[in-house]
């Protein structure tokens, strides 16, 4: 077996449409790749629920952020594929500093030295 | 907006979506298993994984349809189709369903629509809960009554004088009188009323004047404003109709006519403004009313009045000794008397209702059970439980609102009956109908009603054990312990609400019976009574009048089909006048603890017309005259007051109506229930109109037929001799009827709803009782193949049927006894806890229960036990 289980990380709220979004930045694609995309970028630690990638990708979609499109997949199948739209662009930078804030705030507190030596 | 657009846009696009849904998640299954196979696994084993990945396909599309929006809309849409298909396949089931919640939304909308009339709706005058009565109260806790709520003029304007809560401040006084134009006369309400009577409706006239200072100062001219009804009946519209005279306490010019709508009080046809002196302090003639300044709570005006009448108390110490003054919003003064009876009434009328909501809930339970399988497979596919309960919820709901549009109609029908039934003068009843209010009750009745009689049911059915119920056979779903004791406590609880509403109409019931049957002194039937005015001066009122009637009485004696006739003050159920009276002589200064008494001035021959017993000494003849001795007749609670042992003929009595001087007692007569049925007699002494002044009287003639047939003979006798008096006829029945209105409304109203509610309890324990059979049939079928009787199994379901009616018998007799004690203010003669009727209600209901539960019985009873056990 080539698959490792490696030990998973639970998504935090909300954070699986940044996911995706940035996914996407690369080009268009399906919910099947996308789940792949991200699973191997994050070395496996993020898998991805099938039951909650689609709803998913169908919320982006209501909001406007990503449009869809019937394409044939590298297999030659038709497949739906999933393409950012420029509100889908602008919501990516928005999200992304958002998070890169809150990824710095917490990495602030988390190595402050003075809490470590104690 | 851009998403709500997008949304209906893909609500078009509905069926596409679905399709392409599947296709996407077939994909990525597609997909999933290609790489599963690429690993190694076999092509099945790839496949199982693959979905087994995925998770529950159903909860996914479930979820991502959700993302979509609307979903929730359309599960209702959804879930009310699929709730329609049902009703299409049950029609019979759900006829019943409705009907009966229709039924009882139908009642209390009707209901309702009278509270609101009556109740609820505000007054239609500007800033209605500006405008307050001001009343005089007794200090010692007497209960107020229509008279002792009058005031005196003399303390009207110190309250006027020394008050800074009001805008403005009116008495009046409002009578039904003779009013003439040109020849002919007729009786009108005409309300007297002091300058700033019109400014406390904030009304103005939609035509002419005001009445000017001159016009309202006393001893002034005087002039008159007409109702806008009053304008188009008798002056076609008119605008001529200004600066006419009419006589209407006095002649008057007619200056307004005022705007549509308004006539207060009590449909009033010309109000005229108030010249006479202001009287005595203890002239106690006038109502009054005032309009509250902007933000002065009706609360601090009472304050500010209770002041001023505790003043005034000290002040005038024999007028005002124990006296105050009661401001009281002018809706709830209006309606104060009826409050009670209505609010009553809607309480037992939603009895009715939760009834038939128990009733519905128990039919449900029985599609419940029915439905467990149908359930268990949904869950099974991966309904979620609360989704399941959302589905039966919002049939409930499509139900109750089919119900409620059908209650709605009911309600139409209904409330005009309402209306035909209530009493005449019950106030602002002529305003009832639907409006948005009593639409917006039965909504929310029809939302409260789905979810009590549909909760249940649904949590019901939602718990359903998914391998228990699917692993047993099609034709035995439950074995129903839980389902079965339900439906037990639900009619069990039917049977004591209708306990309930039948314990208080048959207390009600016994008390009206009793009310009709009270001897009331006299005899009522084939009595025509006559009221007739005699347009006069004052200073020679009392001599034409009496010699009007006299006419009269001399002519109706040769009609044929009068049996004898006579002439009263009051006739039976109205009090003219009280006083006090003396017995031998009269003190010199007045004595506050001398009996009070009712005085009536009657012609000879009276008592034989109304059938009042003459029980000893004799009637009053035309001989006792001015010029003669002074003479009465008194009755036989002043004889047992004053006279205890002794014979009161040939004593002198004092009585204050229009002389002082002594009058010997001729005759003694049997007690009249003047104050209504439900009073007791109290002393009376009738005077002769021969001798003394009078306020008005009333022909009262004993017809041999129907008295109705004499009034036309009569009416033109009159007009023929004299074309200015106004007339008004009504029979001695009628005027009865008219004052046992009330309780006989209530009375019939609650009848009807314990029969409802009767009604509705018995097709509930038939239900459960056929249901139960339904459910024993195989174990009945197998006592009785073990050789149980035929009788033997009819006691058993009977005594099952029965053990049910006991418990909620027992329940309802018990809150019957808690709650009846609300009537107690209402019955006559009876107790809230009179043994006989709930004895009564305890019978009716246990044969209700036999009867229902007699039919299931026989059928149990005759079951074949080869049929019943072969469908195991």
């Amino acid at each position: 077996m080539s698959r490792v289980e490696a030990s998973r990380v639970e998504l935090l709220q909300g954070t699986l449409e940044l996911l995706i979004l940035r996914t996407l930045l690369a080009g268009p694609a399906h919910g099947h790749a996308i789940a792949k995309h991200i699973q191997r970028t994050s070395e496996e630690l993020l898998q991805i629920e099938t039951g909650s990638l689609y709803p998913a990708l169908h919320r982006l979609e209501a909001k406007g952020w990503i449009i869809p499109a019937w394409e044939l997949s590298n297999k030659g199948k038709r497949a739906r594929f999933y393409r950012l739209t420029p509100l889908g662009r602008k919501q990516l930078v928005a999200e992304r500093s958002k998070w890169e804030t809150f990824s710095r705030a917490m990495g602030l507190i988390l190595n402050s030295v003075d809490q470590e030596t104690q | 907006m851009n998403s709500f657009f997008r949304k209906l846009r893909w609500l078009a696009q509905r069926r596409d979506k679905e399709a392409e849904l599947r296709h996407e998640l077939q994909f990525h299954l597609d997909e999933e298993a290609e790489e599963r196979r690429e690993d190694g696994l076999a092509e099945d084993e790839a496949r199982l994984a693959a979905r087994r990945e995925l998770g529950n396909l159903t909860v996914v599309e479930e979820n991502t349809r959700e993302a979509w929006g609307w979903t929730r809309l359309e599960q209702v849409v959804r879930d009310a189709d699929y709730g329609l298909r049902q009703i299409r396949r049950n029609p019979a089931f759900f006829a019943i369903a409705i009907a009966t919640l229709a039924l009882g939304i139908g009642a209390n909308t009707a209901v309702f629509s009278v509270v609101n009339a009556v109740l609820l709706r505000p007054l239609s005058y500007r800033d209605p809960d500006r405008i307050v009565t001001l009343s005089d109260f007794s200090k010692t806790g007497e209960a107020p009554t229509a008279l002792s709520k009058q005031i005196s003029i003399p303390d009207f304007q110190d309250w006027h004088a020394q008050s800074s809560s009001f805008e403005a401040m009116a008495y009046y006084v409002s009578r039904e009188m003779a009013v003439i134009r040109g020849p002919e006369a007729e009786y009108a309400r005409v309300t007297l009323v002091s300058p700033e009577f019109f400014h406390v409706f904030a009304i103005e006239p939609v035509m002419g004047r005001v009445f000017t200072t001159e016009e309202m100062k006393t001893a002034g001219s005087g002039a008159a404003m007409i109702s806008y009804a009053c304008w188009q009946s008798h002056f076609g519209g008119d605008p001529r109709a200004l600066g006419q005279t009419i006589r209407a306490a006095g002649l008057r010019p007619i200056v307004a006519i005022l705007p549509p709508g308004f006539q207060f009080p009590e449909k009033t046809d010309v109000w005229v403004s108030y010249v006479g002196p202001p009287g005595l302090r203890v002239g106690q003639n006038f109502r009054a009313v005032g309009r509250l300044k902007p933000r002065v709570s009706v609360g601090q005006a009472q304050t500010e009045m209770t002041l001023i009448a505790a003043r005034l108390e000290q002040r005038y110490v024999d007028s005002n000794k124990g006296r105050s003054v009661a401001v009281t919003r002018m809706r709830d003064e209006m309606v104060g008397n009826v409050r009670f009876t209505l609010y009553l009434l809607l309480g037992a009328v939603s009895v009715v209702l939760l009834i038939a909501c128990a009733n519905t809930a128990t039919l449900l339970l029985s599609k419940a059970t029915a439905r467990t399988r149908e359930v268990a497979v949904r869950a099974a596919l991966g309904a979620s439980r609360q989704r399941i309960v959302r589905q039966l919820v919002t049939e409930s709901l499509l139900l109750a609102f089919l119900a409620g549009a059908a209650g709605l109609l009911l309600a139409y029908g209904g409330s005009k009956a309402l209306v035909a039934l209530a009493p005449a003068d019950l106030p602002r009843l002529a305003e009832t109908g639907i409006d948005r209010w009593v639409l917006a009750f039965t909504l929310g009745m029809s939302m409260i009603t789905s979810l009590l009689f549909g909760l249940v049911p649904a949590l019901y059915a939602s718990k359903v054990n998914l391998s228990d119920t699917l692993k047993q056979g099609a034709t035995r779903l439950v074995s129903g312990g839980g389902m079965m004791r339900m439906r037990g406590v639900l009619v069990v609880a039917e049977i004591a609400l209708a306990v309930v509403l039948v314990s208080g109409a048959g207390l009600l019931i016994k008390s009206f019976v009793a009310l009709q049957n009270v001897a009331l002194g006299f005899r009522p039937e084939n009595v025509l009574v006559m009221r007739a005015t005699v347009p006069a001066p004052p200073s020679v009122g009392i001599a034409r009048t009496r010699q009007f009637f006299k006419d009269v009485l001399s002519q109706i004696g040769t009609l044929p089909g009068v049996l004898a006739a006579g002439v009263t003050m009051a006739p039976p159920g109205y009090v003219d006048s009280t006083g006090s009276y003396f017995i031998d002589h009269m003190p010199a200064q007045p004595d506050p603890a001398a009996p009070p008494v009712i005085l009536s001035i009657v012609a000879p021959g009276t008592f034989a017309a109304l059938g009042i017993p003459l029980k000893s000494g004799r009637d009053f003849s035309d001989s006792d005259a001015l010029d003669r001795p002074f003479v009465a007749v008194v009755n036989e609670a002043l004889v047992r007051k004053s006279f205890p042992n002794q014979n009161p003929l040939g004593r002198t009595i004092f009585c204050t109506f229009d002389s002082d001087q002594g009058m010997t007692i001729i005759g003694v007569v049997g007690d009249v229930r003047q104050r209504g049925p439900e009073r007791e007699p109290m002393p009376e002494c009738y005077m002769t109109y021969g001798q003394h002044a009078f306020n008005g009287l009333s022909l009262v003639a004993r017809t041999t037929g129907d008295p109705n047939a004499l009034a036309g003979t009569l009416r033109h006798l009159v007009r023929e001799r004299s074309p200015d008096v106004p007339m008004k006829f009504m029979t001695m029945e009628a005027v009865l009827s008219e004052n046992v209105a009330v309780p006989r409304f209530r009375t019939l109203l609650f009848a009807v709803f314990a029969g409802l509610a009767v009604w509705l309890a018995m097709v509930g324990v038939y239900g459960v009782m056929a249901y139960a059979v339904g459910q024993r049939s195989n174990e009945i079928g197998l006592r009785i193949a073990l050789g149980a009787s035929m009788s033997s199994v009819l006691r058993l379901i009977l005594g099952q049927g029965l053990a049910l009616a006991g418990l909620g018998l027992a329940l309802g007799l018990a809150a019957a006894v808690a709650s009846t004690r609300l009537l107690t203010g209402m019955l006559f003669r009876v107790q809230p806890n009179d043994p006989v009727v709930y004895l009564a209600v305890a019978v009716l209901l246990g044969i209700v229960a036999l009867v229902a539960s007699y039919v299931p019985a026989g059928r149990a009873s005759k079951i074949d036990p080869l049929t019943a056990m072969r469908q195991e």
